[in-house]
């Protein structure tokens, strides 16, 4: 089959691989039928996540078709339309157990080199490094998705695959995202960054009661669709001055809840960006944390600032004396789609999340390189590529 | 003042290290014009620790005296099934390889005596002793040795608690004398992490095979060329 494999910095090429087949008694095979770019990938691309090795097929964020099932699948049957979750959970160990499918003890096969880094292992991600797990991502014509009984949904008939396939990561972080953040109806939210994730999540920021959402980005394009699609009040923070824009909307008390929906490779003005730039070149730390940083000192004294941007190891300057001093609340993690991705078909289906717009750039998969440059660089207004075998 | 130094060479290795010294050293200074400078370290550090019966190198390495210690691994984890259960996975020895990859088989006869079989991964060799229950205590605790001349002496102990929060405590230990003498403990500390490594990943694979009833694996999936280029930090 084809597949789009990372050959190291900035450098993709679709390849011909094997096909893959069942490893284990849980595994099905999946013929893919879309596949989407993620913000996250471009921690993969740009070289900031560790332990990638040339030849990795990458992606996470896909649907298909059930084509093979293991001896041990039960709920799924070939011919099934599918989406399948981007984390991996074995659905027995006490966090899987317990609902928290990103902590899942099993799935990653290189728990224990994990271990030396985070102390203890996380769950594993189709195609997101070594460290993660190794999987073979889903930017290929087909995957095999292992504890398939979990990760895999039936789609509803009614739901079409050009909202589906953000069912896989994009809407379930967003709505993590929210969930964390704790809002209650009445709260004012901030939402740093208004790609896919960041818009999903003041979409359920909304869908949980919250009176205003504001979107924090530097992309007019994006900003524009936040406010068109996911009805969000905008800042840029080019040209704003976010935290006193913040204060100004907020009567003085800053926002209540705080998302950072941007992570390890953030941008920002003036000075900061250079000292960031120079440290993580130089790797006195591996993450950039400037929108984590903006969020901890907008919130309101008391309030909840979650992080669902991705971080890989250390950050420098975290505010902790405004963090400690004003009583926050802080939250991160990966999503946990096996426990939301039915909620999500409702919530999709009444029209309270819609993620389709996120599609702006339908592609083919022998155009997976191309697709990752127009994502990476933003040009054309693009939102999501997503791939097409 | 001199400090005394504790000698960590063994007496056949410091005669050798001392013959081998001397002849590095005599090689080195033939030509006396040209003599070669590595050849003329390595022979003057060889009789320096046949001489002294002090080497730093395997003092770094872990050996800090001529005895030859064994080896301890220990690994502990919390599965999630009850206690008796996770006891009789354990106690029936058979079950052993299935998570202990590089076991081909242990079978048990009476009274406690087992036969265990392991394959040296990429060493075609296969090694084979038998081993004894030394200690039995239903649901808490599981200790075996080797018996008197088993090619690789080892003993072990499992013990299980239950988890305050439902569950149960593993504690695993391994200790094993390596095969070789004096530098074979060298080596043996060397590889050590190598070991480890294996072994937590093993005693993990248990705790993957009990829970989730199968051990996720990459191996055998596809991937693109590997060139060797890898993003390490």
């Amino acid at each position: 089959m084809r597949a789009l494999c990372w050959n190291g910095i900035r450098d993709l090429n679709v390849e011909r691989v094997d096909d893959p087949k069942l490893l284990n008694p849980r595994d099905a095979i999946v013929k893919v039928t879309m596949s989407s770019v993620c913000g996250s990938d471009l921690h993969l691309i740009n070289g900031f996540v560790p332990s990638m090795q040339a030849g990795d097929i990458i992606g996470h964020e896909f649907i298909g078709e059930v084509v093979e099932i293991g001896a041990e699948v039960h709920k799924l049957v070939v011919g099934d339309r599918v989406v399948v979750v981007s984390v991996i959970g074995c659905g027995e160990c006490e966090y899987c157990k317990e609902e928290r499918w990103s902590m899942c003890d099993n799935s990653n096969p290189n728990g224990v080199i994990q271990k030396k880094i985070y102390q203890y292992p996380t769950a594993a991600f189709f195609g997101y490094s070594h460290l993660f797990g190794g999987y073979a991502g889903s930017h290929a014509e087909y995957i095999r998705v292992p504890f398939a009984d979990h990760g895999a949904f039936k789609i509803p008939e009614d739901i079409p695959d050009e909202k589906a396939v953000f069912v896989s990561d994009g809407v379930p972080t967003g709505y993590i995202a929210a969930e964390m953040a704790d809002i209650k109806p009445g709260d004012i939210v901030a939402v740093w960054g208004a790609g896919g994730v960041g818009q999903m999540a003041i979409q359920c920021a909304y869908h949980m009661g919250a009176e205003r959402v504001i979107a924090i980005d530097a992309l007019d394009y994006r900003l524009a669709a936040a406010a068109t699609y996911s009805k969000a009040e905008v800042l840029n923070y080019r040209d704003t001055d976010v935290l006193e824009a913040l204060k100004e909307a907020t009567g003085g008390r800053g926002p209540d809840c705080c998302i950072d929906a941007v992570g390890m490779e953030a941008n920002s003005t003036g000075v900061e960006h250079y000292y960031d730039r120079t440290k993580q070149f130089l790797k006195l730390e591996t993450d950039r944390p400037a929108a984590l940083r903006q969020a901890i000192a907008a919130c309101r004294k008391g309030g909840t600032v979650a992080v669902v941007g991705v971080y890989a190891g250390f950050a420098d300057k975290i505010p902790m004396g405004l963090f400690f001093n004003k009583g926050l609340t802080m939250r991160g993690g990966q999503m946990q789609g096996q426990r939301h991705v039915p909620l999500l078909f409702d919530l999709i289906r009444e029209g309270r999340i819609d993620p389709g717009f996120m599609l702006t750039h339908p592609m083919s998969l022998s155009d997976g390189s191309r697709a990752y440059e127009l994502f990476n660089s933003r040009e054309d207004g693009c939102i999501r590529a997503v791939l097409t075998p | 003042m001199v400090k005394k130094i504790t000698k960590n060479v063994g007496s056949a290795e410091r005669v050798i290290s001392l013959a081998l010294g001397a002849y590095l050293t005599y090689r080195a200074l033939r030509n006396l014009r040209y003599p070669s400078l590595p050849a003329l370290a390595a022979g003057g550090y060889l009789m320096m620790r046949g001489g002294l019966g002090y080497c730093p190198i395997s003092r770094w390495l872990g050996k800090k005296d001529t005895h030859n210690p064994a080896i301890n691994l220990k690994a502990v984890m919390t599965v999630n099934k009850p206690r008796r259960e996770v006891y009789a996975y354990w106690r029936t020895l058979a079950n052993l390889p299935s998570f202990m990859a590089h076991l081909k088989a242990v079978t048990e006869s009476d009274e406690g005596q087992s036969h265990w079989v392991i394959e040296m991964p990429g060493l075609g060799g296969r090694i084979e002793w038998d081993a004894e229950i030394v200690k039995d205590e239903p649901n808490q605790l599981i200790g075996w040795q080797s018996v008197e001349g088993a090619a690789i002496k080892n003993a072990g102990k499992v013990e299980f608690h239950d988890a305050p929060r439902g569950g149960t405590e593993v504690r695993v230990v391994f200790s094993y004398h390596p095969p070789a003498g004096g530098f074979g403990t060298g080596v043996a500390k060397l590889l050590n992490p190598v070991f480890e490594g294996v072994l937590e990943n093993e005693i993990f694979d248990f705790k993957r095979v009990i829970e989730a009833g199968e051990i996720p694996t990459t191996k055998g999936q596809p991937a693109g060329k590997r060139t060797g280029k890898f993003k390490l930090i």
